[in-house]
């Protein structure tokens, strides 16, 4: 406003007194515009937003009170006197009350004028200022609106559930989700939270609110919702600090940990399994141990040999436990750095049974492999292809009877490369191969008694299959045989 | 010790290793030891030499083998009359939850006791010697 120059008007049929009131202005540096009569005083005040505007009162043609009413009704900001040499009271009411600022008795001086003028030009800029003001107030309530609406969309949509009480316990805030994992069918802002929230929240909430200062750390508790797992939920309660220094409420966050939950009782479950199986191998060796050392039973040479080579079988078949437990972890971790490279099976097949020659002739098996011509090259961890077959070719080993056989094909089928490893060996019972590649179980009969083994084998097999995406079958007949087959995707990355 | 309230005891273990140790080690405490390797063989052995006492192994062709043979003895006469416990290295510290104390359990566990393995002789003995059959359904 102070840049560009101040509008005035100036309506008044007295010519001598509008073209002096014109230069008088002038000369102060308003820009002045006039009006002979009452009519064109009306258009060009109406034509453009003048800042102020002088109306005579009395004009032949049109009265001053209503060109005040017109400009007013299009520009209500103008800011308009009305000058007149017969002041009433009357008429000065009724234009006050028509919109005009001020009243401007005839005749007037230039100082008179002036002081006027200016007068009515700060009114101008404190009502184009609080104008501005109060269109930016309008404008960041509505931002506030939509981001508040924003914000309840985004709480609303998230799966946690938020729930927020205030300082005197009642609920102020919740989405969805958090009545959802509460099981509250009903709940309206303003409810006491004491009535609706699990005990255990409620504790935490009294705990945030009893201390002392203000604790700015999150609270959580888990409460299993429905038994054995099958639904837990972690509640998170943060204190909120009001700026007066006291704590204003506390925000609840729910988030359902049965997943998480589940994955941490297998893993336990996992190392009660490895403590057990680790337990009785080193019984069996501190039990010799403790016979040899012990005066009161007689053994001689020949008995204190076998013992002390049965411990050496019992500490090698820790040995192999331990072995296959940390190839278990590798394989987790695997997963993220394992060295892929072209691999061919054949190649894998053939070098595992020279590997395995030694049992292979012990007890006299025959091995007959079938490999299909031009069979796809596959990506994978050699290590871990190898120890695949190693594992299932050991097994068609152990269970297989004395001058068994095994067959070994690999062939593709549709996008994989199936690779079967059949033995003629004593088989399992339907109930045993369904087990069959759980963790440490080994399918246990008259027939196996002797055999010894981690009951990780599969297992490792399994794990080793699954990670690239392929799929590992058994068929088997009780003292009959079993077949392992596994199917490789070949166009795995 | 020379007046042996249980004379002759049943080892059923499929570690052959363990059977071995313990009836080594029971017989050098003056018992006859009668052995076998699986719950079927088991209860045989029991039937035909009628020992004074059972100790079990738990988990042999199946998780519960030791719980089923300790039942099917306790369901015969002979069985009602005598101790049976039984021996495992599944225990709480190992994460398998069961005791055979409580008396719900006692109701589905017909055994006398839960043997922590390795077995510890004198205990074994002591637990034995401490039998008393009133006490028992």
């Amino acid at each position: 406003m102070n840049e560009k120059k101040i509008n005035i008007l100036i309506v008044d049929d007295e010519n001598g007194l509008r073209l002096g009131a014109q230069r008088l202005l002038q000369d102060e540096g308003y820009e002045v515009e006039t009006a002979e009569n009452g009519e064109t005083g009306i258009n060009l005040g109406t034509s453009k937003n003048f800042d102020v505007a002088v109306i005579d009162l009395k004009m032949p043609d049109v009265d001053g009170l209503d060109v005040l009413k017109e400009i007013k009704s299009k520009y209500p900001n103008t800011i308009c006197f009305i000058a007149t040499a017969f002041a009433s009271y009357d008429t000065a009411i009724q234009s006050t009350r028509l919109g005009a600022f001020g009243y401007i008795p005839k005749p007037f001086t230039p100082e008179e004028l002036i002081y006027q003028i200016e007068l009515g030009v700060k009114q101008r800029e404190l009502i184009i200022e609080s104008d501005r003001l109060k269109k930016e107030r309008e404008e960041n309530l509505l931002e506030i609106a939509y981001e508040k609406s924003r914000l309840n969309t985004i709480i609303k949509s998230i799966s946690d559930g938020v729930l927020v009480i205030n300082r005197v316990g009642e609920v102020v805030y919740f989405n969805y989700a958090a009545l959802k994992f509460l099981n509250i069918c009903e709940l309206k802002i303003g409810d006491a939270a004491i009535l609706k929230l699990p005990e255990k929240i409620l504790n935490l909430i009294t705990k945030i609110f009893a201390a002392e200062t203000i604790l700015l750390k999150t609270f959580t508790t888990q409460i299993e919702l429905l038994p054995n797992n099958e639904l837990v939920i972690e509640a998170a309660c943060t204190p909120v600090p009001h700026p007066d220094g006291n704590i204003a409420g506390v925000v609840i966050v729910i988030s359902n940990i049965t997943q998480f939950k589940q994955i941490e009782q297998i893993k336990s479950q996992f190392v009660s399994m490895v403590a057990h199986e680790l337990k009785t191998p080193l019984a069996a060796v501190q039990g010799f141990l403790n016979i040899m050392l012990d005066d009161t039973i007689p053994l001689d040479k020949e008995k204190e040999k076998d013992y002390l080579a049965r411990s050496v079988i019992r500490l090698n078949g820790l040995k192999d436990l331990v072995n296959d437990l940390l190839d278990i972890s590798k394989i987790e971790l695997k997963a993220k750095q394992r060295e892929i490279e072209e691999i061919h099976i054949q190649d894998i097949i053939h070098n595992t049974i020279q590997l395995l020659e030694l049992e292979l002739k012990k007890k006299n098996i025959s091995i007959d492999t079938t490999i299909e011509q031009d069979l796809p090259i596959i990506k994978a961890d050699q290590n871990e292809i190898t120890r695949m077959i190693t594992n299932l070719l050991s097994n068609a080993i152990k269970y297989n009877k004395e001058n068994g056989k095994i067959f070994i094909d690999a062939l593709t089928k549709k996008n994989y490369v199936s690779i079967r490893i059949k033995d003629t060996g004593i088989g399992m019972k339907p109930e045993e191969t369904s087990e069959l590649f759980n963790e440490f179980y080994r399918a246990k009969n008259e027939k196996t008694r002797g055999i010894s083994g981690t009951g990780l084998g599969l297992t490792i097999v399994k794990r080793i299959v699954d990670s690239y995406h392929g799929k590992v079958e058994v068929e088997s007949e009780y003292n009959n045989g079993t077949t392992f087959i596994i199917n490789l995707p070949i166009n795995n990355n | 010790m020379i007046e042996k309230k249980f004379k002759k005891i049943l080892l059923v273990d499929d570690d052959i290793d363990l059977l071995e140790q313990n009836k080594l080690l029971l017989e050098s405490r003056g018992f006859t030891i009668v052995t076998a390797e699986s719950g079927e063989d088991g209860f045989k052995v029991f039937q035909k030499e009628k020992p004074d006492a059972a100790i079990i192994d738990l988990i042999m062709e199946q998780m519960d083998s030791g719980f089923v043979l300790s039942y099917k003895i306790k369901k015969t006469e002979h069985g009602k009359k005598i101790p049976v416990f039984i021996l495992t290295s599944a225990t709480y510290e190992t994460g398998f939850k069961f005791s055979a104390s409580s008396a719900e359990e006692k109701e589905w566990i017909k055994c006398d006791g839960i043997l922590n393995k390795p077995v510890v002789v004198e205990e074994l003995i002591a637990k034995l010697e401490n039998y008393n059959p009133v006490a028992c359904k």
